[in-house]
């Protein structure tokens, strides 16, 4: 049975790749690589978020976490759409601003540089603070510049968990627990500058009892600000809800199985130099642990944040949505790669196909910062889109390689199994990569040209495009007139 | 029978037949290996005591920590052994996944360790395998450990060498089966058992199960688990079969329902995993083969791992007085107020408020001479009648006046004439900036 991992696209996805002639004219005017976003899937994707805090009543925004895709096209239509922003640089924050969110819709969150907490105290936006000192920093901005009060959320980390020992990461973020009472002192201090409207955490896990912990935690703080008189009303839990990447769960357990076997040598290497995605064979045991995104997942988004507010709390014994709703809670979610499912594309040219001894090679003309699979350990195959008027050749198992003259840059280590062999002038997609996967890390070695961005829309059954900085939601769909 | 020492009553469990007419075997005579008689309730206690024993008058000594990676049964039995001899036993596992299993745990006296989930932004340097975080924190740690190793002791094959084995063919007259089927989890028990038999008869055909990688089965591992166990050796089985979850609760349902055997989900998915196997065997066969699988421990641990499957099989009766029955016109006819006229009507009526939401919630902000029934609690009073006179006003708020207003329904029913729901809830009593208090 071929290996295939075949992406999981949805009609707007599969229905804006169907349009071969089109995607190969912008790749041939544009260059390789080109980034494609689909700015009209956001609705849907914001919808099912809200969809989920609706059905617990609970009161809310889904602030879209910005790091995820530097898109202009994304970050406008989701002001359009009527979603709140998290940013966490001042770049971000001025993206925000110039995108057309209003400050009572943006959240200032992470690390801070001076410039970034002013723009942000300035503004009114929301600021999530990270550290006890960010908070200092901030009141004494806010005093000295005479500006109104800022709105603040504090940023909690290190939770305690009841019954088990439940063990988390280490986070370079946040402030620790256990340290709440100090934060109040600050705020109750600084409360002419400061404004508490609530309390935070963001955990780097696809753990449930993780995060049930630390919202359990949450909560408590909650109740530690009504002790003293605080009367903040807002959780926000981050995000992390994950995407499915695949279109089936059989190829991923087939595949993950075929690769355990390929690193105890029952079968030939599946990956380029024998790498085991974190296997490793010791003495015929495997050793070490499957280091990748588990791409399917039939628990994702909007779905996983409804199965994290049904869990019942450890220590409160409800539900935490009951939880929430009991207390008059407004929960904030911050999903980026979750808000992004299905949204975007990126193309790469196939330069060259040789065979090298029993293996196929396929070069491109993009690198492995151009489409960062490989660093979020994202295990999908890309679409092979012919040049109009080719007929397919057959099935063919290929290494593919960047455009980077650097032996490490190969797209996946992956042998990537393709239902027809590319030809030269060919286009591979790599689709549902706009969360993390675009041009997260991509930059100018080489001096290699860094990808376009193009918008795709869809009006009346037509498929139109746009340079992604020239997108505007109203604009574009014609509302004038 | 008496004995001086509970470990004395480990192993010598019974060989059992089962009826021919659950099974449909016409050739083949099925035994089960009842390993769920052992005095923790489980085939582990042979490998934990086997694994342990030799080792507690020195663990004793120096005071150590008895520590193993499990989630299960093997914890189960060396929480007990460790606590029968003064000694702390801590658990690592990734996740606790039935939380029967962790509440008895934690019963016994045990420390559970769970290990972080993974990262949802990948990194990719990690990549650390629960047993090697396991010995790292052994290595780096001042006080002592006695690490029993399950998926790696010998010892653990051993108990089933002189044990499980003999003894199945000891109870056969002398004679090994000729097929025997068996979960792989540890690799323990199949390997231990695999090896006598073999001994006696080359002949016997062992068939070693493993789950299907989409769901999990208690105490089974998935194929690729499986590789990562260090008493695994594929030479011990004719063949490598899977088993689902779907598969394991049939099983369980056919033994605890039809043959008497309180089975949980591993013993459910070998005699499925027997079952299907065997009766491809039957249909080719001219004389009579027998054949023994091994039910691991019992069911009543597994209570939610199985409602969550099969919710349908705790279907409870319908309730007489529940907020489920309410029909849309109950629900039209219920009285709900506002918050002014809720604020009027408690200032000239001395209505009592009672408050749904939970204690937690209720502590932090509430109405003024509220009174907190829990919703939950709320429906078992209900169940019984009305909770409180006719003649009480009732004013009845949650947090938006949903939940409120199908009880006020419900009591309406009932025959209370004067129970209200505050439109909007709490959160609508808030917002209209109306007093709310801590007591």
């Amino acid at each position: 049975m071929t290996p295939y991992l075949v992406p999981r696209t949805e009609p707007l996805l599969r229905s804006a790749l169907d349009q071969d002639a089109l995607l190969h004219q912008l790749v041939d005017a544009l260059g390789s690589p080109l980034n494609v976003v689909l700015p009209g899937q956001l609705a849907e994707n914001l919808a099912g978020f809200r969809a989920v805090l609706d059905a617990h009543r609970l009161p809310g925004e889904v602030y879209f976490a910005h790091k995820a895709n530097r898109s202009s096209a994304l970050v406008r239509e989701l002001a359009a759409a009527g979603a709140g922003l998290d940013v966490a640089s001042l770049g971000e924050l001025q993206h925000a601003l110039g995108a057309g969110f209003g400050p009572a819709r943006i959240m200032a969150t992470g690390p801070k540089s001076p410039p970034f907490l002013a723009l942000a105290a300035r503004a009114g936006v929301i600021v999530n603070a990270d550290t006890l000192a960010e908070l200092s920093e901030l009141a004494l901005l806010v005093a000295a510049h005479g500006l109104p009060r800022v709105r603040v959320m504090v940023r909690l980390s290190s939770f305690d968990s009841p019954g088990v020992n439940v063990m988390s990461r280490r986070s370079r973020f946040g402030t620790p627990v256990s340290q709440v009472g100090a934060a109040l002192d600050l705020l109750e201090k600084h409360a002419d500058t400061l404004e508490l409207i609530g309390m935070a955490y963001h955990l780097d896990t696809m753990g449930l009892p993780e995060k049930a912990a630390a919202l359990e935690g949450c909560l408590k703080a909650m109740d530690e600000c009504h002790q003293r008189g605080l009367r903040p009303r807002a959780l926000d839990i981050g995000g992390g809800f994950g995407v499915n990447y695949l279109a089936d769960g059989a190829q991923w357990e087939s595949y993950t199985t075929a690769l355990t076997e390929a690193v105890l040598g029952k079968r030939p290497p599946m990956t380029w130099h024998g790498h085991g995605y974190g296997l490793r064979n010791e003495g015929g045991k495997v050793r070490g642990t499957l280091s990748v995104y588990p791409s399917y997942r039939p628990v994702a988004g909007a779905a996983y944040l409804d199965r994290l507010l049904s869990t019942v709390s450890p220590s409160l014994r409800r539900p935490l949505a009951t939880l929430l709703l009991d207390n008059m809670y407004d929960l904030h979610v911050e999903p980026g790669r979750a808000l992004l499912d299905q949204c975007g594309a990126v193309l790469g040219t196939v330069l060259e196909v040789r065979d090298d001894g029993d293996e196929t090679l396929v070069r491109l003309d993009l690198n492995a910062r151009d489409v960062s699979i490989e660093e979020h350990g994202v295990l999908m195959d890309p679409i092979l889109i012919s040049r109009p008027g080719v007929a397919g050749g057959e099935p063919a198992g290929v290494y593919l390689l960047g455009n980077l003259c650097l032996e490490s840059d190969l797209i996946t280590r992956r042998k990537v199994f393709l239902p027809a062999r590319p030809r030269p002038g060919d286009l591979l997609a790599f689709v549902n990569t706009a969360g993390y996967l675009m041009d997260f890390r991509a930059d100018h070695a080489l001096m290699q040209p860094v990808a376009h961005t193009v918008a795709l829309t869809r009006e009346h059954g037509a498929w139109r495009w746009c340079l992604d900085e020239r997108y505007w939601p109203a604009a574009d769909r014609g509302e004038a007139a | 029978m008496r004995y001086d020492h509970v470990t004395d009553m480990i192993g010598d469990t019974p060989l059992l037949r089962l009826d021919p007419a659950v099974h449909g075997l016409v050739n083949i005579d099925l035994y089960a290996k009842l390993e769920l008689f052992n005095p923790f309730g489980s085939v582990k206690d042979r490998a934990a005591w086997s694994m342990a024993a030799p080792y507690l008058r020195q663990a004793t000594e120096r005071g150590d920590t008895v520590v193993e990676l499990s989630s299960g049964n093997t914890a189960k039995a060396l929480a007990v052994i460790a606590g029968m001899h003064g000694l702390p036993f801590k658990s690592v596992t990734n996740r606790m996944k039935v939380p029967e299993i962790k509440d008895l745990l934690l019963l016994l006296g045990a420390e559970i360790d769970e290990l972080p989930g993974q990262a949802e932004c990948l990194d990719p340097t990690n990549t650390e395998d629960p047993l090697t975080r396991m010995h790292q924190l052994l290595a780096g740690s001042d006080s002592g450990y006695l690490h029993t190793d399950q998926y790696f002791n010998r010892r653990n094959i051993g108990a089933h060498v002189h044990g499980t084995g003999p003894e199945i063919v000891a109870d056969l007259d002398g004679r090994a089966p000729d097929y025997f089927i068996a979960c792989v989890g540890t690799a323990g028990s199949s390997a231990g058992v695999a090896t006598v038999l073999r001994h006696h008869d080359p002949d016997v055909t062992v068939v070693g199960l493993v789950a299907e990688k989409s769901d999990f089965i208690p105490g089974i591992r998935n194929i690729d688990e499986v590789h990562e166990v260090g008493l695994f050796d594929p030479g011990h089985y004719d063949s490598i079969e899977t088993i689902s979850a779907d598969e394991a609760i049939d099983g369980l349902l056919t033994l605890v329902r039809r043959c008497g055997i309180l089975a949980g989900p591993t013993g459910g998915g070998a005699y499925q995993g027997a079952v299907r196997f065997l009766s491809a065997v039957d249909a080719q066969l001219t004389e009579r083969r027998t054949a023994v699988f091994i039910v691991c421990d019992r069911v009543e641990s597994y209570m939610s791992y199985v409602r969550e499957r099969r919710p349908a099989l705790f279907h409870q009766p319908a309730r007489r007085h529940s907020t489920r029955t309410i029909t849309a016109e109950e629900l039209a006819r219920a009285k709900a107020i506002d918050v002014p006229d809720a604020q009027r009507w408690i200032a000239q009526e001395g209505c009592v408020v009672v408050d749904l939401r939970g204690p937690f919630a209720y502590q932090a902000l509430h109405i003024d001479r509220s009174i907190n029934i829990v919703d939950e609690l709320f429906a078992e009073l209900v169940h019984g009648g009305l909770p409180f006179g006719r003649r009480q006003p009732v004013l009845l708020v949650c947090p938006v006046g949903e939940k409120s207003a199908r009880y006020a329904a419900l009591l309406t029913r009932m025959g209370h004439p004067d129970v209200r729901s505050l439109a909007g809830g709490i959160i609508a009593w808030r917002d209209a900036g109306a007093t709310l208090v801590r007591d």
